[in-house]
């Protein structure tokens, strides 16, 4: 599953770069064109080519996901495991605690409305990115913490300690490979989560701005109605149903134990 | 003793996530500048007083006091933004989101729970379910015509379903179970008698964790399905900046939410 994860992420990034379209690009002789050999999905309202916005959209959602993802495990690592260690342990957990009193999602939504939203698509991208990162890291950071607190009794620390072994020996070469299954599924479940946080900010308008393409406002033109007709535009749906499907297939059969 | 500690605890994150509500929104781009500025109707002496208005919301500090007297006697302050005392807004709305939540949970319980108890089928459609964004969710079930309460069912159901399958296949395969089930006693008699008292403290823990979910849920669901709700006016609230709206409404999210947990620590305090 990971190798079918991975094999599509590189083709979303590799196709990129063979668009069949600019994704900006407008045919203004074809606007909302039915699917043909030129426009596999059809055009948008402005003429613009479907697949070619699917396939960049698929690119920009998948990585400011993940960048996202590894931003607040970074976080979640570091503040984790410096509580785990007894050190700041109860203004981390406090802070944890603050972030966790509010659902995630009213959270995402408060904060991004109370951001600019008329601006350029690369700063929306960028404070998309900045806010699941920012906001995120909470949920982890518990899950980190707990394990590092029991790594850090164990029996293998134990005889480390006993050895004389130095504290950054300690940390670098016995905890941090031990917490790292950990972190690692934290990561495997905050991908989708991103994922989905995203197109739902985008479909309420407060993602990715237009022109740049992501699943959340390609997700958006759902709301112009006409489905039934015009099946092929639930093309961004199963592929966001299916990529954060295999995430969560992952996270199930993986074991990532400490 | 134990309530005492929640409640101290409830306090302290439902005051500080006010106070950080409070805070956002004093530093957020745009929070000094109110459209009804541009509004050629008004007069200088009017649109004096609006900033006047708007610089005593943003003095974070005063604000703070000022909302703790006005809380003492029960008044949560006014909306600059719905014309509206904060009180009768939330009395308004609050019916129509409780109602919301009330039946969202309830049916995502029943449906999570119900599918969960067979070993096999739904796992298809909950993962289908679990992949797609609740604002999408919302809007496929506007097409259709269904009413919020519906979209929050098949928003909560699923995820229950996931914790709940996983519970219980764990939990009837304990030793105990294999042998109450070697000596011939009834499926149904192992779910009541060994199964479900085995993971109820998990469900408890679930019961506030599906909470803090509807509640998450409600926004879009309400933003997208126009429903008049708490949602609703929390996303207006966010969009208009207003302030004394924002800080209200997020608190009593906080309080739910922190109650939730509260109540389902102390079901279950292992």
């Amino acid at each position: 599953m990971i190798r079918a994860l991975a094999i599509g992420f590189l083709i979303a990034v590799l196709l990129a770069a063979l668009l069949p379209a600019r994704y900006e690009k407008q045919f203004r002789d074809s606007p909302n064109a039915g699917p043909s050999r030129q426009f596999p999905l059809g055009t948008d309202d402005l003429g613009r080519d479907r697949l070619s916005r699917l396939i960049y959209g698929t690119r920009v959602s998948l990585l400011l996901a993940t960048a996202a993802a590894l931003l607040s495990c970074a976080v979640a690592a570091a503040l984790g495991g410096i509580a785990g260690l007894g050190i700041a342990d109860t203004v981390i957990v406090g802070a944890a605690d603050l972030f966790l009193s509010l659902p995630w999602l009213f959270l995402l939504l408060m904060v991004r409305a109370c951001l600019p939203l008329n601006v350029s698509p690369m700063v929306s991208v960028t404070i998309t990115f900045l806010l699941l990162g920012a906001l995120g890291w909470a949920a982890p950071a518990r899950v980190v913490r707990a394990a590092v607190r029991k790594l850090s009794v164990s029996d293998f620390m134990l005889q480390a300690r006993a050895t004389g072994c130095p504290q950054w020996r300690l940390l670098w070469r016995h905890l941090m490979p031990n917490a790292m299954p950990i972190l690692l599924a934290q990561l495997w479940i905050t991908i989708p989560a991103y994922v989905l946080a995203e197109s739902t900010l985008g479909m309420l308008g407060l993602g990715v701005m237009e022109p740049l393409p992501s699943w959340g406002n390609l997700l958006r033109e759902l709301e112009g109605g006409g489905i039934a007709g015009h099946p092929w535009l639930l093309a961004p749906v199963l592929l966001l149903a299916a990529v954060v499907g295999s995430f969560q297939a992952v996270v199930e059969r993986e074991d990532y134990s400490v | 003793m134990l309530v005492v500690k929640h409640f101290a605890r409830i306090a302290v994150l439902v005051v500080a996530a006010g106070l950080s509500c409070a805070l956002l929104v004093k530093y957020a781009p745009g929070t000094s500048v109110d459209e009804r500025e541009v509004d050629r109707r008004l007069s200088e002496e009017s649109i004096r007083e609006l900033r006047s208005n708007k610089a005593q919301n943003t003095d974070i500090g005063a604000t703070l006091r000022r909302y703790m007297v006005d809380l003492a006697h029960g008044n949560l302050g006014f909306s600059q933004s719905n014309n509206a005392p904060i009180a009768a807004l939330i009395a308004d709305r609050a019916p129509a989101t409780l109602r919301e939540l009330a039946i969202g949970l309830a049916g995502g319980w029943l449906f999570g729970l119900a599918l969960a108890i067979p070993k096999r089928g739904f796992s298809v459609v909950a993962g289908l379910l679990l992949s797609l964004p609740t604002a999408l969710i919302a809007y496929l079930c506007l097409l259709e015509g269904a009413k919020s309460y519906l979209v929050l069912v098949i928003i909560l159901a699923p995820r229950i379903f996931r914790f709940a399958r996983n519970l219980l296949a764990q939990a009837s395969s304990a030793p105990h179970v294999e042998m109450a089930r070697a000596r011939g006693v009834t499926e149904a008699r192992i779910l009541m008698a060994h199964v479900f008292p085995a993971i109820t403290p998990q469900l408890i823990a679930l019961a506030a964790t599906s909470v803090a979910m509807a509640i998450g849920a409600a926004i879009p669901i309400e933003a997208i399905c126009d429903v008049p709700g708490l949602g609703r006016l929390a996303w207006n609230a966010a969009m208009a900046r207003d302030l004394p709206l924002l800080v209200n409404l997020t608190m009593l999210v906080a309080i739910a939410t922190t109650a939730a947990t509260a109540v389902s620590e102390m079901a279950n305090p292992q």
